[in-house]
């Protein structure tokens, strides 16, 4: 147990030096990498949430680019045509992309398994060909979005900081709760948890709608960053195949994976920036690779291996341990 | 009226070609309940061969359909036997989600050889009209995607139900581990049905190409019209993937008669959406 106390404290203050290094990044790195790591915050996010629904909540979603897509245009609405604050707008568009995760998740939740997975695509692209075809969002023209044009990387920088550190705070607080819990137990085995008392849907669409809702958020962010909105980008597939090759590459259901695969994702796509295509395909090929010879992923291999573990989902990961080697 | 009547005509011949699209997702589903989502890219990747092919021997269809069928055998054969093959016994997430990276790959792959641009694979069919009524008239090339469609239903038809790799396929669909225990090596099945699916889809990618324009990310498009096919006409039942297909084709022809032609595809994807709310096990799921 002092063993157990002495690593607990290594890991908070390894975790702790890691956060101060973040904050304090632009003081001391370079403006390039001032720039990847915002986009590993804001991609570790939305692999966060894609990752809460497929590896935590056994919920395949091929559809968060809706909520990327309606984040973004939340952002370029309020501030282009109601001339809101930015912060606002972006908050705002976290609401939007939660509402209208409660509005299709009657429906959506009728659909099961492989059948979730396409159905989320086809509100995607349903929305996407809407958006083409609505005047009120400009139709295919889009939105710049002018309040970021005098931002500096570093304020931007802070802005994809809190959104990133606060999904990985959020999912770490989400699975230490009762919700949690039953969380693993409904992915485990669904019949066995709904027979103890877990309300499965409920469950599934508290994940639903926190997930929709970070990804807003991410998405205002992201196109704060990009300062250009048009509904194929917006509503593109691209989104998603970046959560998900972010996800299995790092580790699928663990709390780190998202992290390391946001890093690899990102810094791979800057390195081949003048080669586009090429980073996806190696991503393609790495992603399957990594299904085939280690399902878990990097994080979920370290684990296995090595119990490598930063970020446990379990409150007293050694105390499982002991119990199940006492066998 | 006339403009109705044309939309109905040309609703039933395009939904003969999304039968055809759907038919290889159709057989894989229904052998081993996989979606496999690189199948609209499939089918764009045996469009440009075609093409390629096409190009090379000056506008020779057949000639590019054949050597397009090649490739895809293998190609298909390749991607079950060393990829699919290997997850496919581990739930239903590792499967779907192999697609999903080779989906990714492929339209890649496309984009650095190709380039983004729309292309199209020429032919003087596409122009011509062969039936004119004062009502409506058949276009040449909707024409050949109906024909074509057809004769390939019932030719896979044939082979499901009268040769002996028909009955294999139909036993390992209906119980992998009873088919195992007769002696069927149930995954050289599958591997076999992805080929004789990729057939399908390079029939389907040539008549796509004379028929519409495409650019490398089309497959995105094909892949949730044969999604659409195979829940509307339920899995397995060849006669429901023709039901299918024409529903489909209806539905997106009638919405943009009634809503504008920009709501075309979007009344296709409503119609769907509203199927799998509501009947996810397919509209003609009870025929089998």
């Amino acid at each position: 147990m002092a063993l157990g106390g002495r690593v607990a404290l290594v890991r908070w203050i390894v975790l702790a030096v890691i956060v101060v290094l973040l904050i304090t990044l632009p003081l001391w790195a370079t403006q390039g990498m001032v720039n990847v790591s915002l986009l590993v915050m804001l991609y570790m996010a939305v692999g966060e949430m894609w990752n809460l629904l497929a590896g935590y909540a056994g919920l395949v979603s091929l559809g968060q680019q809706i909520f990327i897509g309606l984040g973004g245009y939340s952002l370029a609405v309020f501030t282009e045509v109601y001339h809101l604050n930015f912060l606002l707008a972006i908050l705002i568009g976290g609401v939007v992309s939660g509402v209208f995760a409660l509005v299709i998740s009657q429906p959506i939740f009728k659909m099961k398994g492989i059948y979730f997975a396409i159905g989320t695509w086809i509100v995607a692209e349903a929305l996407a060909l809407y958006f083409l075809n609505w005047s009120f969002v400009r139709y295919g023209l889009g939105f710049n979005i002018r309040t970021t044009y005098n931002m500096t990387t570093d304020y931007l920088y802070f802005i994809s900081l809190v959104v990133g550190l606060g999904s990985v705070l959020l999912v770490y607080l989400i699975m230490r709760t009762r919700g949690g819990l039953a969380l693993m137990a409904m992915r485990d085995n669904e019949l066995a948890a709904e027979v103890m008392g877990i309300g499965l849907y409920k469950t599934k669409l508290m994940i639903f709608l926190v997930s929709a809702f970070v990804t807003g958020l991410a998405g205002g962010v992201l196109y704060l960053n990009i300062s250009f909105i048009q509904p194929t980008a917006a509503f593109s597939i691209q989104w998603t195949v970046a959560a998900v090759v972010i996800v299995i590459i790092g580790g699928i259901g663990t709390m780190e994976g998202p992290i390391v695969g946001a890093v690899i994702y990102v810094v791979l796509q800057q390195y081949l920036y003048d080669f586009p295509g090429f980073s996806m395909i190696i991503l393609g090929v790495i992603a399957i690779s990594i299904i085939l010879v280690a399902p878990r992923g990097i994080m979920g291999t370290l684990h296995e291996k090595f119990g490598w573990e930063v970020l446990s989902a379990r409150r007293n990961p050694r105390g499982m341990k002991a119990v199940a080697g006492s066998d | 009226m006339e403009v109705l009547l044309q939309s109905l005509v040309n609703g039933i011949l395009l939904g003969g070609l999304y039968a055809v699209i759907g038919l290889g997702m159709s057989l894989i589903f229904g052998i081993m309940g996989l979606i496999n989502l690189a199948h609209g890219d499939l089918i764009i990747v045996s469009t440009y061969i075609s093409m390629v092919v096409a190009l090379k021997y000056s506008g020779n269809i057949f000639i590019a359909l054949l050597i397009t069928v090649l490739v895809m055998i293998v190609v298909g054969f390749f991607c079950q036997s060393v990829l699919i093959n290997r997850v496919v016994d581990k739930g239903a997430e590792p499967p779907l989600l192999i697609t999903f990276g080779l989906s990714v790959i492929l339209q890649n792959v496309l984009q650095l050889i190709f380039g983004a641009d729309a292309k199209s694979i020429p032919t003087k069919l596409a122009a011509a009209n062969v039936i004119t009524t004062p009502w409506f008239s058949i276009s040449a090339i909707y024409l050949i995607d109906f024909v074509v469609s057809i004769l390939v239903i019932l030719s896979l038809h044939f082979i499901i139900m009268k040769t002996y790799f028909g009955r294999a396929i139909r036993a390992t669909s209906g119980d992998v581990m009873a088919s195992e225990l007769v002696g069927l090596n149930t995954k050289r099945v599958y591997a076999v049905t992805m080929a004789l699916a990729m057939i399908t889809a390079s029939i389907a990618g040539l008549l796509v190409g004379m028929t519409f324009t495409y650019y490398p990310t089309t497959g995105t498009e094909y892949l949730i019209i044969a999604f659409g096919v195979v829940v509307i006409g339920g899995m397995g039942s060849l006669v429901g993937t023709l039901l299918g297909g024409i529903i489909l084709g209806l539905a997106q022809i009638l919405g943009s008669y009634f809503f504008g032609m920009a709501y075309q595809l979007f009344f296709g994807y409503v119609v769907l959406l509203v199927i799998l709310t509501f009947r996810p096990q397919g509209l003609f799921a009870n025929t089998k």
